[in-house]
């Protein structure tokens, strides 16, 4: 349980200090990662490893699945269901693509965005309506509050305001083009081109 | 389509990284993955930005039962770790349990003889007979069942395994798999009790460290007749 302690914290310490640029020094971050070894011995088989991954990353992970799904049983279930996915498929894990949290919050967001394509498909029966929460924050709450989210932010603040809400909102919500066109209430061109200009806007300051 | 231009190349990851594409395309996308390693890269670079957005959200404490029933989930999974510590640890407990039972049980009922005193069956990892030892006062009499073919720089050796010791080598089995072992005084001294056998794979030659080396591909427990 100490080791475990000592893992949790130096992980955190770690993630709460500002992010190189990923876009340059994805394997120098990885290096020295702790969650790296504890990923490669998930790939082994080690429970334990697993157990103290899971404390270490739990809550993160959690956070963003609730962001994606706005409601705690749901979130649970997404976070659940990456958990049984990050043991299956630690082996693999290719740690020169991505850094292992990235890894793991893409694991997470794409569970949540295949059950909010699910739900968005299945008509609501009477009532489901009026029991669903709001669906969050607005993407402009939503803007404020990612604000200082570091590297890739300052560089979301060189965008203009629709190019940055097409591409926060497609993020969380894992819209098509042409839904997020209906949800923008903007012609799809528009939305196409926003979002292809921003992305590139935002790749030009990354590199940068 | 041609997926080569540098500007659609980096266009397409970033939408798959977004999210935006339709069903068919992603599923494209994700065949050209397969063999485009450089395409890969790109992805990466584009998901570990993307992500930063989740970046300012907050942490958010897990309820312990998320935790049970993932363990539950994972629970029927067969560990395959390479774990040769734990294994011979293992095999010790067992061979100085089994070895004090039968210490005893021999030797109220054997005096000690010239003829076969012990044999052992020793099984593979599946639990398949693959090894029929006889031992004698002073050989053993290796009788193959159903061996693995070893390669030519290899060999295998057979150890002993005392109740709460370390391995002791008995020496190579016999290239050909049947054959004896002939056994020094100490060896033969060793013997006087039921014990553990094992065979692990070796260099050529025997385990270079005095201890076995490489995995364990057989074991057993020396009974008495």
């Amino acid at each position: 349980m100490n080791a475990q302690a000592e893992l949790t914290s130096a992980y955190r310490a770690q993630s709460r200090r500002p992010r190189t640029r990923a876009w340059r020094s994805p394997i120098t971050l990885t290096d020295a990662d702790p969650l790296r070894p504890l990923l490669a011995q998930c790939a082994l088989g080690n429970r334990q490893a697993f157990e103290t991954l899971y404390r270490t990353v739990s809550p993160r992970l959690h956070g963003v699945a609730m962001r994606f799904m706005g409601r705690q049983d749901l979130a649970e279930e997404v976070l659940q269901e990456a958990f049984i996915r990050i043991w299956y498929n630690a082996s693999r894990y290719e740690a020169h693509l991505a850094a292992p949290m990235t890894w793991m919050i893409n694991i997470t967001r794409n569970l949540a965005i295949d059950q909010l394509r699910k739900r968005r498909e299945q008509p609501l029966a009477d009532g489901q309506q009026d029991a669903l929460p709001d669906e969050g924050p607005s993407a402009h709450d939503l803007l404020d509050s990612e604000r200082d989210a570091r590297a890739l932010n300052s560089c979301l603040d060189t965008l203009d305001g629709m190019q940055r809400q097409s591409i926060t909102v497609a993020y969380f919500q894992g819209l098509s083009c042409s839904e997020l066109a209906e949800h923008l209430a903007a012609p799809l061109g528009s939305v196409k081109s926003w979002i292809r200009r921003g992305m590139e806007r935002l790749r030009r300051c990354l590199e940068s | 389509m041609n997926y080569q231009t540098t500007a659609l190349r980096r266009a397409l990851a970033a939408d798959y990284a977004i999210g935006l594409m339709p069903a068919t395309a992603r599923r494209r996308f994700d065949a050209l993955l397969l063999d485009d390693a450089a395409l890969r890269i790109e992805l990466g670079h584009w998901q570990e930005a993307l992500a930063s957005l989740t970046g300012a959200l907050p942490e958010r404490p897990v309820p312990e039962h998320v935790w049970a029933v993932i363990n539950a989930r994972i629970e029927p999974q067969v560990l395959h770790v390479p774990a040769q510590k734990p294994f011979w640890m293992n095999l010790r407990l067992l061979a100085a349990a089994f070895g004090i039972v039968l210490a005893v049980l021999v030797g109220l009922l054997y005096q000690r003889d010239t003829s076969v005193e012990y044999n052992a069956t020793l099984v593979a990892a599946d639990q398949q007979p693959a090894l029929h030892i006889q031992a004698f006062s002073d050989h053993l009499q290796i009788e193959p069942l159903a061996l693995a073919a070893v390669e030519p720089t290899r060999d295998l050796e057979l150890w002993v395994i005392p109740p709460g010791g370390k391995p002791i080598s008995l020496g190579l089995v016999p290239a050909a798999g049947k054959g004896r072992i002939q056994l020094s005084t100490e060896q033969q001294a060793l013997l006087t009790a039921p014990l553990t056998l094992a065979v692990s794979l070796e260099p050529r030659g025997g385990s270079p460290t005095g201890q076995p080396t490489g995995p364990v591909l057989y074991q057993g427990q020396l009974a008495s007749l």
